[in-house]
This record gives structure tokens, C-alpha cells and sequence, in this order.
């Protein structure tokens, strides 16, 4: 059902009106896990918005390629980079050739994740180990390289996480990422204290439904328009007020927070009522263990 | 924030110098009615053991940490509707475990009634969020105004802290 005409939806300004100064990151430079597409795609467009140097790292070359297209048509330095964020030597050498390209780096957006609805009988130990090390390990190896960078150079940072709206209450459906998305929030507090001394902050967005190009959520025939509804805002997210919000975390204007997971998910995780449609296990769901395929 | 707060009108209530200071700057207008955004700031509490609370701090601590924070905010949020306007809630007081028993419940009461009502108000457009923290500077400020401006549009029923001992 679409949105009733008199209820109030509260909307975000445009993309092209960014919350901060086009140069507020400027000289400085970010690396974005999956940041070819996607949210991370997201994440970098902000950082180049408040004037970002921005190193793109993909699984795919040619997705970061395109990512870093984008990217540079906000005027900024890109570099795009292929790497396994499970490895560590993999990590470590894409380090050394995105500061090879663009310099230092300042900040550091942990983005890297796949994520797919499958039921967890279904789910194998590969797949398994694809969804939980990108994002737990990723996040672990990607954040930990990045701190003894920092710290060696007597430099503090920021580094933002991408986690979910669904951490605290589970996702039947989707155990993989359910387990791997809260892990990153939880090592959010626990790495934001051990690099406090050091002047390195960690914050993390409990991200909500943000469609885009390649979601699997939005997959459906009717595109996303049946969906507004669903979510208490009234709307699905708005792709460019997660970036913004997950960019902000890493400027001055936030300068003293840290250890924080903030929840942008327009009300989604907690809607709750007495009442509500009869349970059905994702097993035995019409159409697939989200509810759609 | 130049511009965040540009033509919104804003209730602080309770004492916070950093917020009025970055909702000034944010481009707000401070007022006593009529405000699209409905601040309230409530003062620490002393810190006593839970067995040298009388009824009667418990209760003023429960007033101010709790029931004059519902009580404003419907009150905000009906003339919103009345105006057939979106507003924007924000409570702002100290973490659940900073201080004594009294905030401990007033925290945690406040920290559920944000989340519930951020969904029972979202499509009269009335965003519900709270700050619980012991910062008091400039980044309070600054993410109060974030929070109550249209840049935190998706951002309803959140509870967030600044520090690492929030």
C-alpha cells in the first residue's frame, strides 16, 4: 500500500547540499572498503563531497574502477584497488599502494560485506565463511592495519563501520550477516578504547534499508515504491544521508565522539505491536526467506 | 552546521550552553512556543548510594529525568500535529549507569520511551531521539543540532551517547 497522503513524511535535503563544507576533509584522504558500489559507494561520494582524497578497494577492479569514476566527477583524487579483506598480507599491500598513489591515509570507512537471504540450513561453510570474514575479519584486518599506521606515524584518525539496523534483534533469514553485522558493532567499542590513547576514533552506522543499484532488497518487479510503507518513516533511506551521516562521524564536528553505534533506520527495527501478522519461518515463506526473493 | 537549523525555531528546556550555542550558529531561532524542535536538557542528579534516597529525591529525580520529558514532549508533539507540521524531539541527559539508582531508572525509562515514541509519532513526522552523555562541549552541540535538523530525517527512536564512558 503506498504511504496515506496525510501522514507527514520527513525528508532529507539533496545530495547536492552536503551538512559540511566541501572542505573539511581537504589534504586529507580515505580509504573505502566496497567502495565501488553499494553503500560504500555511498560512504566515499560523502567523504569526496567534504573534498576527500578517496582510495576505492573492491573485490572487483572493475567495480572500483567504476566506483572511482563516480567518484573523481566530484573533484576529487581517486585510486582503485583490488583486495581480499580477509588476508592480511592483502590488505597491508593495498595499503602501501593506495598511499603510493595518494598519500597517508587519514581516515578509514570499513564497508567491505556481502550479504544474501538464504535460509541457515542452506547456508554452506563457504558461504558462511565468505559473509562473516569479509565483514568481521575485514573489518578486524582493514581497522587494526590502518591504527599501526596512525600510530606509527604519531598521527590520530577516524574510522567509520557499516553495520545494521537488525543487530540487536536478529535477522531470520540471513544468520550470516545477522552474526557478522553485530560483531562490527560490537568491535566498534572495543577498538574506539584501545585507540582513544592514540587519538583514533571508531564509530559505527546501524544502517536501515537504503536501496540501491545493487541491493538485493530492492529486487522485486514493482521496484522499491510498495516498500515505503513498511517502514515507519514512511519511506525507505535516502542512499546520500547515510554517507553524509557516516562521513560526519570522521570531521571536527563530531570530534569528541567515539565508541558510538548510531541507529539511522527510520524506525524500522522497532516497530513492535501486540498484535501483528501470524509468524511464518522463513522456511516456509512464498516467496523467499526475506519475504521476496 | 551553517544552515542546518536555517528558519526552524527551536524550545530549549533546561540548561545547555553548548546546544544553544550550535543551534544559534545552525541558524535557529530560540523560543518559548510555537518551535518546530523541542529540546530538553535534564540537570545531573546528586550521586547517592540507592539507600540514602529518600521518596523524595527519587521522586524529583523522576520528575525531571522522566515525567516532565513525556509530558513535554506530548505536549509538543500534539501542537505539531495541530499545525499539521513534522517537529523534532531531543532529550539530552546523562547515561543510565553515570550517576545513582534515581537516573539509572530515568535513563533507562527514557532510553525505551525514546524508541517507542519515534514509531508511535513517525508519520505525523515528529522524530523522537536522546543524547545520554557526560559531554557537555561543543560535540554535544554539534550532534544535538545534527539530530534536530532535516539531515537526520531517517534518523527516529535512536539512542546515542559521544563517549566511550557513555
Amino acid at each position: 500500500m503506498p504511504v496515506p497522503a496525510h501522514h507527514i513524511v520527513a525528508t532529507p535535503p539533496p545530495f547536492d547540499a552536503p551538512p559540511y563544507p566541501a572542505d573539511i576533509f581537504a589534504g586529507q584522504t580515505v580509504l573505502v572498503t566496497g567502495g565501488g558500489s553499494g553503500m560504500g559507494l555511498a560512504m566515499a561520494k560523502a567523504f569526496a563531497q567534504g573534498g576527500a582524497n578517496v582510495a576505492v578497494m573492491g573485490r572487483s577492479i572493475e567495480r572500483a574502477q567504476e566506483g572511482a569514476a563516480e567518484i573523481a566527477a566530484l573533484g576529487v583524487r581517486t585510486h582503485a584497488m583490488s583486495c581480499d579483506v580477509r588476508l592480511p598480507e592483502a590488505v597491508a599491500a593495498a595499503f602501501d599502494e593506495a598511499e603510493e598513489a595518494l598519500g597517508p591515509i587519514d581516515l578509514l570507512a570499513n564497508n567491505a560485506g556481502a550479504n544474501f537471504p538464504v535460509l541457515a540450513e542452506d547456508i554452506s561453510p563457504n558461504a558462511w565463511n565468505a559473509v562473516t570474514r569479509i565483514a568481521i575479519d575485514g573489518t578486524f584486518l582493514c581497522s587494526t592495519e590502518y591504527a599501526r599506521r596512525r600510530i606509527k606515524a604519531g598521527k590520530g584518525g577516524a574510522v567509520v563501520n557499516n553495520s545494521a539496523q537488525y543487530i540487536w534483534t536478529g535477522f531470520p533469514g540471513d544468520a550470516h550477516s545477522a552474526a557478522a553485522k553485530t560483531a562490527q558493532a560490537t568491535m566498534t567499542k572495543k577498538l574506539a578504547a584501545d585507540w582513544a590513547p592514540y587519538g583514533i576514533r571508531v564509530n559505527a552506522i546501524a544502517a536501515g534499508f537504503f536501496p540501491h543499484a545493487s541491493s538485493n532488497a530492492g529486487n522485486r518487479e514493482e521496484g522499491i515504491e510498495p516498500l515505503q510503507n513498511m517502514i515507519p518513516a514512511g519511506r525507505t533511506g535516502s542512499i546520500w544521508e547515510f554517507g553524509w551521516l557516516s562521513a560526519m562521524t570522521c570531521t571536527p564536528i563530531f570530534g569528541s565522539m567515539t565508541g558510538q553505534v548510531i541507529v539511522q533506520d527510520g524506525g524500522e527495527s522497532l516497530r513492535r505491536s501486540l498484535r501483528m501478522p501470524d509468524y511464518v519461518s522463513p522456511r516456509e515463506r512464498a516467496d523467499g526467506p526475506w519475504g521476496w526473493k | 552546521m551553517n544552515g542546518w537549523l536555517a528558519g526552524k525555531r527551536a524550545t530549549i528546556e533546561g540548561d545547555s550552553p553548548a546546544i544553544a550555542k550550535a543551534f544559534k550558529a545552525a541558524g535557529a531561532t530560540l523560543v518559548e512556543s510555537e518551535a518546530d524542535i523541542w529540546v530538553h536538557v535534564a540537570p545531573p542528579t546528586p550521586v547517592k548510594p540507592a539507600h540514602d534516597l529518600s521518596h523524595d529525591e527519587w521522586r524529583a529525580s523522576m520528575d525531571a529525568g522522566l515525567d516532565r520529558r513525556f509530558l513535554g514532549a506530548k505536549d509538543f508533539a500534539a501542537a505539531c500535529r495541530a499545525r499539521r507540521q513534522g517537529g523534532a524531539v531531543l532529550f539530552v541527559g546523562a547515561p543510565e549507569q553515570a550517576l545513582g539508582a534515581d537516573q539509572a531508572a530515568a535513563a533507562g525509562a527514557l532510553g525505551n520511551l525514546t524508541k517507542t515514541l519515534g514509531v508511535e509519532w513517525a508519520r505525523d513526522g515528529v522524530r523522537v531521539n536522546s543524547i545520554l552523555t557526560r559531554e557537555t562541549g561543543e560535540t554535544l552541540g554539534h550532534l544535538a543540532a545534527y539530530l534536530a535538523s532535516d539531515y537526520a530525517a531517517y534518523v527516529t527512536g535512536a539512542v546515542m551517547g559521544i563517549t566511550l564512558d557513555d
